[in-house]
């Protein structure tokens, strides 16, 4: 087998080949050392890894076209980001639960903070405690896994230093319930028939227990926010809430309340690879649909 | 001061990204990144086992000042602790193996350990009871949600009507047996509801990956708790 | 129009109390809906018909007892179907709260119908690892390294059927039984990374959106919610009817005799939304007829 280059073997697959023409194993039996064709093939691979080339290119142009506008935003250039009507009554909900002397209830969703919900939760979470902080406004954010857990703690404190109200601020704001997910639920819905919070955010990564929440704080009066890009639940929050933010408007929540120029910028980047893509994929039907499978091959990625 | 709380949290952010990014687009011949993502991995699975005792610790300490304080619901308190100190005892015991505590499953004889006796009859039906609780609040959202009241809703409601119909087997009882709501729902949930999942599934994924490049380039802080101005 | 009024305003209670006895009547008196097969299931179950004897199946328990009522029925049937045919099966769970006991519970329930099934020839039960996506990607360089021993304690090199199964490349199927988002991780991580054949079993509420994976060919088949399992069972039962004998059983709670209670239960919301939509529109017709 030929030693290649920087891009290694052409298409058709590392492992496409290894099984295409298997070559008998050399097995040590008493040793440790095992040499099969997929072995020996990989010791003439290059650095790249060739069938991931066409990722690697989009990779490219998405993180380039981002990169460009947060450049420009920080320029001066001005961006417009369309109106997001969950993202907007935010000031309403917390509004309402001061006037009637209520609480904010703040669950940030059930999965860690290697998910990007509840890292997109935790930015809205620092605008709502500074309104909360702000307003005098009771805020309670039960936790159910620990990190987040650890990283909300910190987003809140941070947000009533900011405000200037240290004084408004406890460790009983951010509080760990437990690490099941129904247990975690009985909890915080156990708060809402109890405690009645006036505002409810559902904000993050949510899975069956979206509509338990959602129908529980529905029952109880409270005005629901909810957010997640969980699609399975998206229906449940859509019927029980009074606004939803959808997929990626939750991601961009954090850049439309802060209105952060790069933030800002990223959006702009984003939403532009996204009509690129759907332009590629309308193309590719095109041509799909006229004999030529050209354009799908060349994003297949193996 | 700084350099922890915001740098090095910061270059580690960067790190744990790019590692993993960069393992996917590497030959498998690039031994030390495949080598650090594995490690990487293994570490993620470390912390967060690790990252338990941190709840932990903070639910003991706030229900002990809810009893200490007889505050509002104070019993409840009371019983938390005790059903957490309780599967903790049985399950420490139990990988210990001491005295009756022989193990967290089964017996070898087929018989129950304290642990799996209290996860069997106790947490199991109780997660199924909350589980349960969904079946109640669907028909109440849907009695009070599924009204025609504008275009959108009187698609929804047409949708949902015709896919709870197709899915038993009184939508084909009330046709004669012919199962034309089954394929119905079925090309329904094959074509508009694939498309509609799809195009979400992208602006979802395409908003994950600019929300994952803004915290790996250290433009979004809010997981930090940090000001944006610092 | 009072009732309207009342319609319009009515308790919830009332509707939890009607559920209630909807669910539970046809438990106690089964009424025994027939049950028609859709395209998803029959493509699983064409899967694993062409199977042998020499094919080894992945079944991965990735729920745990909330989800029960759904995905038991549907891994009952599965892991009835493999063992009819004599397909090997390995079990394991990635689900860290209650998946290995639903495993556990699965074979304890199956194995009672096929005495002659041997532990570590016919199958072999992995346990659970922590992990997810790491120790799904992690297996399919050597699953050896994995899980150094088995659920029982026994070392892999030591497990008949584990001494020839050490990869993805070495089983023809994948079956994930899943409640949230590790169905997923199988259906677009690992077919696209290993090409092993992928199929999912899952919650009703998380069917559509694998219908997306499905169509595009990277899952083979899709059992959605306890219709799936009952579409399943109904495929077992007609192709091995000597299984029907514990489909009969009593006090087995099974997919078929759950869809009687779904039926009862999704006529019944119907039956509410309409009765919403009649009292809704009568009482605009009336607002409207007010303002004239």
């Amino acid at each position: 087998m030929e030693t290649m280059g920087f891009l290694g073997p052409a298409r058709g697959g590392r492992r496409d080949q290894a099984r295409a023409a298997p070559v008998p194993s050399d097995r040590d039996v008493a040793g440790l050392t095992l040499k099969t064709a997929e072995a020996m093939q990989m010791e003439t691979m290059g650095f790249l890894n060739p069938d991931r080339l066409n990722a690697l290119v989009l990779f490219l142009f998405f993180c380039t076209l981002v990169l460009v506008f947060i450049s420009l935003a920080r320029r001066g250039g001005r961006l417009y980001i369309r109106k997001i009507a969950g993202l907007n009554a935010i000031d309403e909900a917390v509004g309402r639960a001061t006037e009637l002397g209520k609480k904010v209830l703040y669950p940030p969703g059930i999965m860690s903070l290697d998910e990007n919900q509840t890292i997109a939760s935790l930015a809205v979470l620092g605008h709502v405690a500074r309104m909360t902080a702000r307003y005098n406004t009771e805020l309670d954010v039960p936790n159910k896994d620990p990190l987040t857990f650890a990283a909300a703690r910190e987003t809140v404190k941070e947000a009533y230093m900011a405000e200037g109200r240290p004084d408004l601020y406890n460790d009983r704001l951010v509080h760990y319930v437990t690490y099941d997910q129904f247990a975690y639920t009985a909890s915080v819905t156990g708060i809402m028939v109890r405690e009645k919070p006036a505002a409810n955010f559902l904000i993050g990564s949510f899975y069956a227990e979206s509509l338990l929440l959602a129908e529980m704080g529905q029952s109880t009066g409270a005005i629901q926010i909810a957010g997640t890009a969980e699609i399975a639940q998206l229906p449940f929050f859509v019927c029980s809430c009074d606004y939803t933010l959808i997929g990626e408007e939750l991601y961009a929540a954090g850049a439309y309340l802060s209105r952060e120029p790069a933030q800002l910028g990223s959006i702009k980047g984003q939403d532009i690879t996204k009509a690129a893509v759907g332009v590629y994929i309308i193309t590719a039907t095109i041509l799909l649909l006229l004999g030529s499978g050209f354009l799908r091959r060349l994003l297949t990625i193996e | 001061m700084r350099f922890l709380r915001l740098q090095l949290p910061l270059l580690l952010t960067a790190l744990a990204g790019l590692i993993p990014i960069s393992a996917f687009f590497i030959s498998e011949n690039a031994t030390r990144v495949v080598w650090m993502k594995d490690r990487l991995e293994k570490y993620m699975i470390i912390i967060a086992s690790f990252a338990i005792l941190l709840g932990v610790v903070n639910v003991v300490q706030s229900n002990i000042r809810k009893i200490e304080r007889r505050q509002k619901g104070w019993p409840y308190g009371a019983f938390l602790l005790a059903g957490l100190l309780g599967m903790a005892f049985c399950g420490i015991m139990g990988a210990a193996r001491i005295g009756p505590f022989q193990g967290i499953g089964y017996t070898p004889d087929g018989g129950r350990t304290p642990f799996q006796y209290g996860a069997e009859f106790m947490f199991s039906p109780l997660q199924a009871t909350m589980f349960s609780l969904l079946a109640f609040f669907m028909a109440s959202a849907a009695f009070r949600a599924f009204r025609a009241r504008n275009v959108e809703a009187t698609i929804l409601l047409v949708a949902a009507g015709l896919v709870m119909l197709g899915r038993i087997p009184f939508g084909e009882m009330i046709l004669g047996g012919h199962p034309f709501l089954a394929r119905l729902t079925d090309w329904m949930m094959d074509w508009p509801n694939a498309a509609a999942q799809r195009g979400i599934m992208i602006g979802a994924a395409l908003g994950a990956a600019s929300l994952s490049l803004r915290v790996i380039v250290g433009i979004e802080r809010s997981f930090l708790g940090v000001e944006k101005s610092e | 129009m009072e009732w309207l009024n009342r319609l319009m305003a009515l308790d919830r209670r009332w509707i939890f109390l009607l559920v209630a006895i909807g669910t539970a009547l046809p438990i106690i008196f089964p009424i025994g809906f027939k049950v028609s097969v859709t395209p998803p299931a029959k493509a699983l179950f064409d899967r694993i018909e062409q199977m042998g004897p020499d094919d080894v199946v992945l079944l991965s328990f990735d729920y745990g007892p909330s989800t029960a009522p759904e995905n038991d029925p549907m891994a009952d049937a599965v892991l009835r179907h493999c063992f009819s045919k004599r397909v090997k099966v390995v079990l394991l769970s990635l689900f860290p709260i209650g998946g290995v006991t639903m495993a556990d519970q699965s074979l304890a329930r199956v194995l009672r119908d096929f005495p002659d099934i041997r532990r570590g020839i016919d199958y072999a039960h992995l346990g659970y690892k922590s992990g997810s996506q790491a120790t799904m990607k992690q297996m399919g360089e050597d699953i050896h390294r994995v899980f150094p021993t088995d659920r029982y304690g026994m070392a892999l090199s030591e497990v008949p059927l584990l001494q020839r199964v050490r990869t993805y490349d070495d089983m023809k199927l994948v079956v994930s039984f899943a409640t949230g988002i590790i169905g997923e991780w199988w259906a677009n991580l690992i077919n696209a990374q290993f090409h092993i054949p992928v199929a999912v079993g899952c919650t009703a509420v998380s069917a559509p959106k694998y219908y997306a994976y499905l169509q595009s060919g990277q899952m083979v088949g899709l059992l959605g919610g306890l219709k799936g399992a009952s579409e399943y069972e109904r495929l077992v039962i007609d192709r091995y009817p000597i299984v029907e004998a514990a489909y009969t059983r009593a006090g087995l709670y099974t997919a078929i005799k759950g869809m009687d209670a779904q039926t009862i239960i999704h006529t019944l919301i119907l039956l509410f939304i309409i009765m919403a939509n009649v009292a809704f529109f009568a009482g605009r017709g009336r607002a409207a007829q007010a303002k004239r």
